[in-house]
């Protein structure tokens, strides 16, 4: 009955054995990392990052980002450590 | 678990990069060193000489890798212009590894024993002098520099570390008699070195002067040795295919 | 650097930015001409004057580590620097750790340039320099890890920016690199063997090899364009989500591939074909990076025409698509059968580091300049000379090695009607003059290209310092009055 179990015992079954993890693992976070609409608009609200540095100096500079939707609700003034 | 975990954690972002990027590495590099059947059982490979070795060095230090590779392929054009593919034992005891990635020259793995003696010195010296359309430097130093050899010692006791079969006791020596016979063994025990070099350079004169023991002297005599270990003759054509 | 002490004390550490900018610039010149030179060497062969150090064999070294670590060295620590101060909206951390990597790691490689002219090396393609100088290449390594982590950790931000995640996995990742391919045992201060033989010694320099190309040109360089092409372009990049896909599959994938520069060798074919197998699994990801980049844009294509810098941005990662699929193409057996040992090998390699790698950081200088030396870049139209003078020496480059590559790789296995060899080795080498000085050519109109930038650099610097001067004589004025 758990003969099967033997599979995976065989060395020259490792290497079948990790391409289906690897794949399985590669599908896990594709489907991750695109599904949920809640998600997205999370996950998607991070690229904003590169235009939240104040800049006074340069306001030239600073008018575009001005005009985006800004989905970001956190303010980041505070100093944040890690794993806060 | 989120991603958002790993992108507001440096460190867990940082385990998490060093398990991605370890497991390709792991896999390919490690069984090299385990797999018996990376290096083919095969008869004549041995270490080089202290004169071939020294030859080596300056092989290395003049760059002679970014032109000229050292390793054949199993194909017909390769076969007729070069000779017999290229065996992993044959470059068992390099250190570092010549195998090159570009032939803007001609492959060397089997140069060796091809051309006299006479024509290498000439062709180093001066390569357009015997070949008129080629690109290669002139040496002329490697015959002005006479060969330093106060190092052997330090240098074969250095590749006995990395593994290389130099003698250093008398067990070592026996056991080089035993497997590559007594000539050879003499030339690879270090306490001999400094004359096994002066004979190898004596009786060969692979540089053309017989009073000097010059750089040509050591790399010629290098070039000679190379993929001029094995014959071939010995084996069958299929052997080698059950390695791969 | 000396109007840093006049202005008020900069929110960022600007100073060491600035000094990599500049040193990356230096070595740029420096590393590309001496390849301009080493090309026409393999032209005309009386330029090796028979002397030693000026050999093509001692100057091709100088030359791979002063544009690869050099130039593209300086290049990503000035924009990491830059780009983790400034996503992470804190100052640089350990700022006297991060002064000695730069004079660890300029004076590091230019010994190693100098030390390769004396004929003192390892022997390992990129990896050349003797152990005592790896092992100051390591303390700096370990310095500027200690430096960017510190100042990740000390962010304002939540989140780490994903550029910030390239320069970590490349910092990681060529600290690995570095020191398990540089295993030896020295003889003495300039002389050491390799602790690995043959197949073994092969393999893991291939794998150091193939991903000092994978981390230090790629992945690194890609932190550079996620962070100055969304800025350049005023919008954020295209999706976040694919950039997830693409750092942690680039990453995974890349550490596979480094057998296919041994494909055909001594090495198990087992190795060989599992790299060969994930090379072509890198397209993948390596384009969901460039459609990541290039679609940053949609919407504002009109910036291609009224802006240079985004000119050099787009190209570069246009050049990072073409050199993404060609090297998959090489790495499969049959096609790497002809190409490998050839110059279509060269062709490939600088398709990528000048097009793509050289490219953006053109890209991304132009964009600091300003913003570091506070004062309008000198000239706009210098820029456009640039970036045509780059394209066009790019273009000569590749279609010449090309021809040469291709061409000998089909001379060489080439057999007459009775079954012989249709040519001998020297009447390759023969064909490959005229692609040879082609090459030469197309390396000279490109150093043209980045001795134009310098000028336009200079210029700026001397503006940017014109002001300083003028307010700083007001600002005396003003004290003396009052």
């Amino acid at each position: 009955m758990f003969d099967w179990l033997m599979w995976f015992t065989h060395m020259e079954n490792s290497k079948p054995l990790a391409l289906v993890l690897f794949f399985v693992a590669f599908c896990g976070i594709l489907i991750y990392v695109f599904t949920g609409k809640q998600r997205a608009k999370r996950l998607e609200s991070y690229k904003y990052m590169p235009f939240d540095e104040e800049e006074p100096q340069q306001s030239e500079h600073r008018d575009f980002a001005r005009g985006l939707p800004r989905a970001r609700i956190e303010t980041q003034s505070r100093k944040v450590m890690d794993n806060e | 678990m989120r991603h958002e975990h790993i992108e507001t954690n440096s460190g867990l972002m940082i385990v998490l990069i060093l398990l991605v990027i370890s497991i390709g590495g792991l896999v390919e590099i490690v069984p090299l060193f385990y797999i018996n059947e990376t290096i083919e059982k095969v008869d004549g490979v041995r270490p080089y000489t202290p004169l071939e070795m020294r030859g080596r060095d300056i092989y290395v230090r003049e760059g002679c890798y970014l032109c000229h590779s050292q390793q054949i392929r199993p194909f017909r054009d390769e076969w007729l212009r070069y000779g017999h593919y290229s065996l992993a034992a044959e470059s068992q005891y390099d250190h570092p590894f010549q195998w090159g990635s570009k032939r803007t020259g001609p492959d060397l793995a089997r140069v060796g024993g091809k051309y006299s003696n006479q024509w290498h010195v000439q062709h180093m010296k001066a390569p357009r002098s015997v070949v008129p359309q080629s690109i290669m430097p002139n040496y002329p130093w490697l015959l002005e520099s006479d060969l330093d050899y106060s190092d052997l010692a330090g240098r074969m006791g250095a590749l006995r570390a990395t593994g290389v079969p130099y003698s250093l006791t008398q067990q070592e020596y026996d056991a080089n008699v035993g497997r590559f016979g007594k000539v050879v063994a003499d030339q690879l025990d270090i306490s001999q070195a400094q004359d096994s070099l002066l004979k190898q350079a004596r009786e060969k004169d692979f540089d053309g002067i017989p009073d000097r023991i010059t750089e040509m002297e050591a790399l010629v005599a290098y070039l000679q040795a190379l993929g001029a270990m094995v014959d071939f003759a010995k084996y069958d054509e299929g052997y080698f295919t059950t390695f791969r | 650097m000396a109007q840093s002490s006049a202005l008020p004390v900069e929110q960022y550490n600007y100073d060491i930015v600035r000094k990599f900018t500049i040193v990356a610039m230096v070595f740029a010149v420096l590393g590309m001409t001496v390849g301009v030179f080493i090309a026409c060497e393999l032209a005309w062969p009386f330029l090796n004057f028979d002397v030693p150090a000026l050999t093509f064999g001692r100057l091709r070294p100088v030359h791979t580590t002063l544009v690869i670590f050099g130039f593209g060295g300086s290049a990503l620590f000035a924009t990491s620097y830059y780009v983790v101060q400034r996503t992470s909206q804190a100052r640089l951390a350990f700022p006297w750790l991060a002064e000695f990597t730069f004079w660890g790691w300029t004076g590091g490689v230019a010994l190693g340039a100098l030390t390769y002219m004396l004929g003192i090396t390892q022997g390992r393609e990129y990896a050349e320099f003797e152990w005592p100088l790896d092992i100051a290449i390591t303390l700096v390594w370990v310095s500027y890890f200690a430096v960017y982590v510190e100042t990740l950790r000390r962010r304002s931000q939540p989140h780490i920016y994903v550029a910030n995640w390239f320069y970590l996995a490349f910092i990681l990742a060529v600290a690995l690199l570095h020191i398990f391919n540089n295993l030896a045992v020295p003889v003495s201060l300039t002389k050491s063997y390799s602790l690995f033989a043959g197949v073994q010694d092969a393999m893991t320099q291939w794998w150091y090899g193939h991903n000092a190309v994978g981390f230090f040109l790629t992945a690194a360089f890609l932190g550079m364009m996620y962070y100055f092409v969304p800025k350049q372009a005023g919008r954020p990049v295209y999706s976040y989500r694919l950039s997830i896909i693409h750092f942690w599959a680039l990453i995974f994938l890349y550490m596979w591939a480094g057998g296919h520069h041994l494909h055909w060798t001594s090495l198990p074919d087992w190795v060989s074909t599992l790299s060969a197998t994930f090379s072509v699994l890198l397209l993948m990801p390596s384009w969901g990076g460039m459609i990541n980049g290039i679609m940053t844009l949609s919407g504002a294509w009109d910036k291609l025409r009224s802006d240079p810098i985004m000119l050099f941005l787009i190209t570069s990662l246009s050049f990072y698509g073409m050199s993404t699929f060609e090297g998959p193409l090489m790495s499969l057996k049959s096609v790497n059968a002809l190409s490998h040992y050839t110059d279509w090998t060269i062709g490939h390699v600088h398709s990528g580091a000048l097009g793509w790698v050289a490219l953006v950081s053109f890209g991304a200088f132009y964009h600091l300049i300003p913003r570091l030396w506070g004062a309008k870049l000198y000239s706009q139209a210098l820029v456009y000379v640039h970036f045509w003078l780059a394209t066009i020496g790019i273009v000569l480059y590749i279609t010449s090695m090309w021809v040469a590559g291709i061409g000998q790789g089909l001379m060489l296995r080439s057999f007459d009607d009775y079954g012989n060899l249709a040519y001998t080795f020297i009447e390759t080498v023969e064909f490959m003059h005229t692609p040879y000085i082609w090459r030469a050519l197309g390396g000279a109109f490109f150093v043209a290209g980045v001795l134009v930038m310098v000028y336009n650099m200079v210029m700026t610097l001397r503006t940017a310092r014109r002001e300083q001067a003028a307010i700083e004589a007001k600002l005396a004025a003003k004290m003396a009055k009052a």
